[in-house]
């Protein structure tokens, strides 16, 4: 990945422009529907957070490799500061300095080449990492010699860690592949898309809840309905990932239309026992960055580990 | 199973101005780290390019809250002030600023809140309020506040009144006060440049002053600002 092939790539210029495409599109309605005398205020704030996010995605993309690590990383800090803010984590520095120090290790083995093998990645130190990192978490209390609410502090530094850092950041290893624009860019498509569908199918035909103690905004219309447009996507965008096999497409489609599903009903009962609505106010009309890349947490490393075992990633 | 109990902080829904406003302000790791590391370029800087020299450092209790009062030519004031504490106290020291200048827009704010670690004093409307919350923060042991009882910076160099808010502050408590004089800041920083230039401060600072035998008068809170004005003064005449 690199700014040359970016310019050269046809996945990464089709991308651009369906989404500029859909973002006129888009504009397009709500301005129409704003001289209907529509109220627009509540969509046209999630609108501008859209024209403010689409273009820092697709920009560290064009940028290249690194560009895209960092970005993942810096979205993996964010997300776990407000997780660690939410939680209350965040008073216990030791705890919190050390689950930053790890993410930006796994930034590190992400973009570092592999000392055997001659390709970019540490592969084999990226998934090794949570051991380090869990033993080190847990020996803070011991170095400490402190007892109170100290289970509590590690059990939420390691899920931090795992859930918000390690399985999100594969999504910035896959710049390592060597289809990496089509990976990055239909993960990134599709699962926004499969949350969109899941909105609207709620909103037109939801009745049913879907889990109605978790969240009672997700209905039973919208997960079928947006599972049925993930299934259909792949074989949309096929050009995506032209090796992918009849099988494969398939897979995708599962992965993300459940996948992304259920990384939005993990925060949903997260926020709800802990009792707040958003995670943070990091994006206007988005709530924090956690309420807009849940989505992509369980998606990004099943995505991966599936790709790698038939195409392998380097 | 008993429940867990996570605290998420009060302002989780506010927005990075509003939290900036916002005192006192929690503990928060990254504001901690720029500003000791803004604290310890600021000490380079004022070192070298200014010269600074500080007497009287002795006199700086190491336990407790204090007060600091110091004469007000420059925004250089501020600055030297927080040279002035150890360095280790630098998240503890809080000088008062004024709400309407300081606080007054989002990258003001967070120069004033993250850097300075300033205090927002409304100098208008709700100055007793403001009083209460630097009441309310010297209670807690340790806490420094840095206070310019002019209300302002001097224009001519002349010092001026100091206004009744210190008084008020310390009369009948057992807080000591120490009065600061800092000579050189108009002509290192006159009001209206946009940058200093490398002219010589000397900051001298006074022995701690208590007010707890004074009763809460009015008469008492204005000998208590006429005394400190003279102390200022006479230290600023030792600099000759």
């Amino acid at each position: 990945m690199s700014i040359e092939q970016a310019l050269q790539s046809d996945i990464f210029l089709t991308y651009v422009a369906i989404v500029a495409g859909l973002l006129v599109f888009a504009g397009a309605v709500l301005g129409t529907l704003y001289l209907l005398g529509k109220n627009v205020s509540a969509p046209a704030r999630t609108y501008r957070g859209w024209l403010v996010m689409i273009p820092l995605v697709l920009g560290a993309i064009f940028l290249g490799r690194e560009a895209t690590i960092i970005g993942v990383t810096l979205l993996a800090i964010i997300g776990f500061k407000e997780f660690a803010r939410a939680t209350g984590l965040y008073n216990d520095w030791w705890m919190t300095s050390v689950v930053y120090l790890a993410l930006g290790m796994l930034a590190a083995v992400s973009l570092a080449p592999d000392p055997r093998l001659e390709q970019y990645g540490w592969y084999g130190f990226f998934m090794a990492l949570p051991v380090f990192v869990i033993a080190v978490i847990l020996l803070i209390p011991i170095l400490r010699n402190r007892t109170k609410g100290q289970l509590q502090g590690v059990s939420l530094a390691i899920l931090g860690f795992i859930y918000f850092g390690w399985m999100f950041m594969h999504l910035g290893f896959l710049a390592n592949a060597p289809h990496a624009y089509g990976y990055l860019l239909y993960l990134a498509f599709a699962v926004e898309i499969n949350d969109i569908a899941a909105y609207t199918f709620g909103k037109m035909f939801g009745k049913r809840k879907l889990r109605d103690e978790i969240s009672p905004n997700k209905t039973m219309a919208g997960f079928v309905g947006a599972f049925g447009v993930s299934m259909a996507l792949p074989w949309l965008l096929w050009f995506s990932f032209p090796h992918f096999e009849p099988l494969h497409l398939i897979l995708t489609g599962i992965i993300v239309g459940l996948g992304g599903q259920l990384g939005d009903l993990v925060i949903s009962y997260i926020k709800r026992d802990i009792g707040i609505k958003d995670m943070g106010t990091t994006i206007k009309g988005h709530g924090g960055i956690l309420d807009r890349v849940d989505s992509m947490i369980f998606v990004a490393p099943i995505f991966f580990h599936m790709a790698r075992w038939f195409h392998g990633i380097a | 199973m008993q429940e867990w109990e996570y605290d998420p902080p009060p302002d989780i829904d506010e927005s990075m101005a509003e939290t900036l406003q916002n005192f006192p302000r929690e503990p928060k790791m990254l504001p901690y780290t720029i500003r000791s590391i803004a604290s310890l370029i600021l000490r380079g800087w004022m070192r070298t390019y200014h010269r600074l020299q500080i007497e009287g450092r002795e006199n700086l209790p190491d336990s407790g809250s204090f007060v600091l009062a110091c004469n007000h030519t420059s925004h250089l004031d501020t600055l030297c002030m927080m040279c002035a504490v150890p360095l280790a106290k630098i998240h503890r020291t809080f000088p008062a600023a004024a709400a309407d200048y300081f606080f007054s827009s989002l990258p003001r704010s967070a120069i004033s809140a993250i850097l300075i670690n300033a205090l927002p004093f409304d100098r208008k409307a709700k100055g007793a309020e403001s009083l209460a919350v630097c009441a309310k923060l010297l209670e807690n042991k340790g806490n420094i506040l840095v206070i310019f009882p002019e209300g302002t910076r001097t224009t001519t160099g002349e010092m001026g009144r100091f206004r009744s808010g210190i008084g008020r502050l310390v009369v009948g408590t057992d807080l000591a006060v120490l009065p600061c004089h800092l000579e050189g800041g108009l002509r290192a920083w006159p009001k209206g440049k946009m940058v200093p230039r490398p002219r010589k401060l000397r900051l001298r600072i006074g022995e701690a002053q208590s007010y707890g035998h004074l009763e809460k008068k009015s008469e008492s809170v204005r000998a208590i600002c006429r005394d400190l004005e003279e102390r200022v003064g006479s230290l600023g005449r030792q600099h000759e």
